[in-house]
């Protein structure tokens, strides 16, 4: 048992953070900081990415044969980890799962026009899941793809298609087979958002990030832009969805910000002779934070080291989910405590705390306990597959 | 990264697991649960499979110096509720004297505890916070030491030839081990009738070679043996709540009612599944503080992370235990209660959740 990175994977950290460290340019940060480009698609952040692909950064988890590092799950998490501190809005689920599956099951023109570009920092991608009557029970889905003579017709609507708003392609579930059992009759395209049928209306959400109801009106795509078998498109969605769910609970961001705001308490007088970090309530709630993150981290690192060994273990990724997904949400709570109401303040003012970090992700913390696979799914899969217990009805 | 266990490792819990199955039976623990609680056969058996060399240097006669080892047979001491108190003898003698003692006593002392001689520590004090600053102290008189004071939870002290002590002196703090005819002892009363003693010092004479570390290093080795004896306590902590788990995974598979197995109601098996989630996190803090004081011998933080965790774990999983069980958690002829109790003396010896969140907040906002 060896519970730590090896000199390999410290000096893979190093370098990515002096990577981003250049990369986060002044311009790059003002652009992020404003509310619409929160989530990236501005010219300073697609600047960026193009520099990250010629710089070789995207696309560690590809096989090599397509131009990847085929970093192992321990690296990528590092990659990750290191991104989500520096707080770029890396498309991870563009390079990380859509890419590599068109790279590996993709038509040869999706092979050469989609996975290269994608490589390159050139492609964004929004995923087509969710849809108003499927949510939790995504095999479900209704859009439809109909066979025709020279490709497919799709019809349908989309819920919650983050980044449609600046994505060159949708990853899109539809259901091509009717008869089929729901998740047997699954397909996955490729569709243009440039497409006169696609359109969207935004959803603005309580934690300022935009997502959108996207919808799917006589698109007609080509043979080519299906990827993978016709109707065996569940298997696509759900190796994805399990990378996200790691991805998801990564513990670098609120690492991060328990080390910023412990900062930040140490250098706030409240009077004469004492700082904020001198009061008990306010070192009891550190703590607590603390060894939260430390189970969080552990939870993680064990996670990709059962990713590595090919040890393929429902439980133990549900309990990272459940887990990582309210600790974040308990951890933003007692940090804010500590900073009082000042963590409610946001950016105008000169009383504004950590450029306003700590209000803007409590706001945005509360998606992950249903996204990404609701907890209430991942705790009856931890009972079944961890206790062996009988399936809930 | 890697979170196997190496195969000897597997083996000695599989080993160690069977062994156990067979002493703490139902019938056997209902004798130890109005009786002295120490079971001498057991104890003898995993001398002579070598267990009690668990953690210690080959060269004594063990079977390597790697805490995750020791921490596989507490964990199996805590999963079986065996009636045995072996954390002052195998923690916090043999591996304070193993780090900090001289070559003799490691060769004699760490010796006869393979053997199956037992030794104990007397390290806490009543109404005392702060372990690293005892209250007993030690006058010094030439190359005597005059030992006062008051000692509590020390384990087995009845059977012990020698108690490792705590004190206070013109020198700094001291580990002294005192014989213990020496002592006056008296059995205390717990809530899992564990076999406790208070250790009264009345003036004892003890000569300077009692000491068992190098001048100037008491207060090392006594935090040392502070935060292995949590990271230890916590594998107790960890088996016993991983048997609470598993009796309520088994009894809600089984158990009917509404004419369907209680088990598929998802307000029950999410509790079950809350307590696995905590049972996990409680397993890794325990492997990342033992494995760290491998090789460091101050690991306070991660020390008490450790034994944050088993304090809210204990706490937690043996109330939804409880809960799920019906009458039967409480039922004295099933084997939850037993473990019940455990949790509690778990949850509260070393400290509460609460006085270590205390504790760490402190090293947290100061130490950086």
């Amino acid at each position: 048992m060896l519970i730590q990175l090896n000199q390999k994977q410290i000096k893979l950290q190093n370098e990515l953070q002096e990577y981003f460290e250049s990369l986060i340019t002044p311009a790059l940060k003002a652009e992020l900081n404003q509310p619409e480009h929160f989530e990236g698609g501005g010219p300073e952040f697609k600047k960026a990415m193009r520099t990250m692909g010629s710089d070789g950064w995207i696309g560690l988890s590809w096989k090599k044969e397509f131009g990847g590092k085929e970093l192992s799950p321990i690296e990528q998490y590092i990659f990750v980890e290191t991104v989500m501190r520096t707080g770029f809005p890396f498309p991870f689920l563009t390079t990380e799962s859509v890419g590599p599956m068109i790279a590996e099951h993709g038509s040869e023109w999706a092979k050469e026009e989609i996975a290269t570009k994608i490589l390159k920092g050139e492609l964004i991608f929004g995923i087509g899941y969710s849809e108003p009557n499927s949510g939790t029970d995504l095999a479900s889905l209704q859009t439809k793809a109909i066979k025709q003579a020279d490709g497919y017709l799709i019809n349908g609507q989309k819920m919650w298609t983050s980044l449609a708003n600046f994505s060159d392609y949708i990853w899109l579930a539809t259901r091509t087979d009717f008869e089929a059992k729901n998740h047997k009759g699954i397909s996955m395209f490729i569709v243009p958002t440039d497409d006169p049928g696609f359109s969207m209306s935004a959803i603005n959400t309580l934690g300022d990030v935009r997502t959108n109801a996207t919808f799917y009106d006589n698109i007609h795509v080509p043979e080519t832009h299906l990827v993978g078998e016709l109707n065996q498109g569940w298997s696509l969605i759900t190796s994805q969805l399990n990378l996200e769910r790691l991805a998801l609970v990564n513990h670098g961001p609120v690492e991060e910000l328990y080390k910023d705001v412990l900062k930040t308490a140490q250098s706030t007088k409240i009077n004469n002779d004492q700082c904020l970090s001198d009061l008990s309530w306010v070192k009891h709630n550190f703590a607590k934070v603390h060894s939260g993150i430390e189970a969080l981290k552990l939870i993680c690192w064990k996670q990709t080291w059962i990713m590595e060994s090919d040890q393929l273990n429902m439980a133990e990724a549900s309990v990272a989910k459940v887990y990582g997904s309210e600790f974040f949400i308990e951890a933003y709570r007692l940090l804010m405590e500590i900073m009082g109401e000042l963590s409610i303040l946001k950016n105008d003012s000169d009383l504004t705390i950590l450029n306003a970090r700590l209000e803007r992700m409590y706001r945005t913390a509360s998606i992950l306990t249903f996204g990404g696979g609701t907890n209430e799914v991942q705790r009856d899969i931890i009972a079944m597959a961890g206790l062996l217990m009988p399936r809930t009805r | 990264m890697d979170f196997s266990e190496q195969s000897h490792q597997t083996e000695v819990r599989a080993s160690l697991d069977k062994i156990l199955r067979e002493h703490c039976s139902q019938e056997c623990l209902k004798e130890y649960d109005s009786n002295f609680k120490h079971d001498e056969n057991l104890l003898s058996l995993l001398s002579s499979n070598g267990y009690l060399g668990l953690g210690l240097n080959e060269k004594y006669g063990g079977s390597g110096e790697d805490l995750y080892d020791l921490g596989i047979l507490f964990e199996q001491l805590g999963y079986h509720a065996a009636p045995l108190s072996l954390s002052g003898c195998l923690v916090d003698v043999a591996q304070t004297i193993q780090k900090f003692g001289n070559e003799k006593s490691c060769k004699d002392i760490l010796g006869s505890i393979i053997a199956g001689e037992i030794y104990t520590s007397a390290i806490l004090e009543p109404s005392n916070q702060d372990p690293e600053n005892p209250i007993t102290t030690a006058k010094i008189e030439n190359d005597q030491l005059i030992i006062s004071g008051t000692k509590y939870l020390s384990e087995i002290s009845s059977m012990a030839k020698s108690i490792l002590i705590s004190v206070n002196s013109s020198e700094g703090v001291l580990l002294v081990l005192v014989e213990s005819d020496k002592v006056q002892l008296t059995e205390l009363s717990s809530t899992a009738n564990s076999p406790i003693f208070k250790v009264e010092l009345d003036s004892i004479k003890v000569s300077r070679e009692s000491i068992i570390h190098e001048p100037g290093r008491g207060l090392e080795a006594l935090r040392y043996l502070i935060q292995i004896n949590m990271v230890m306590r916590s594998y107790i902590a960890l088996g016993v709540t991983e048997k609470m788990t598993s009796l309520v995974a088994g009894y809600t598979s089984e158990r009917e009612q509404f004419g369907r197995v209680i088990g598929t109601f998802q307000a029950v098996s999410h509790r079950a599944a809350d307590c696995f989630i905590e049972l996990e996190c409680l397993r890794l803090v325990n492997q990342q503080a033992s494995i760290n004081l491998n090789t460091n011998l101050d690991c306070e933080n991660d020390a008490l992370v450790s034994k944050i965790w088993a304090g809210n774990t204990c706490h937690k999983i043996s109330y939804s235990a409880q809960h799920l069980h019906g009458g039967m958690g409480v039922d004295k002829d099933y084997v939850l209660w037993r473990y019940c109790l455990l949790a509690k003396e778990c949850e509260l010896i070393n400290g509460s959740a609460s006085q270590n969140i205390d504790r760490l907040g402190i090293n947290l906002t100061t130490n950086q």
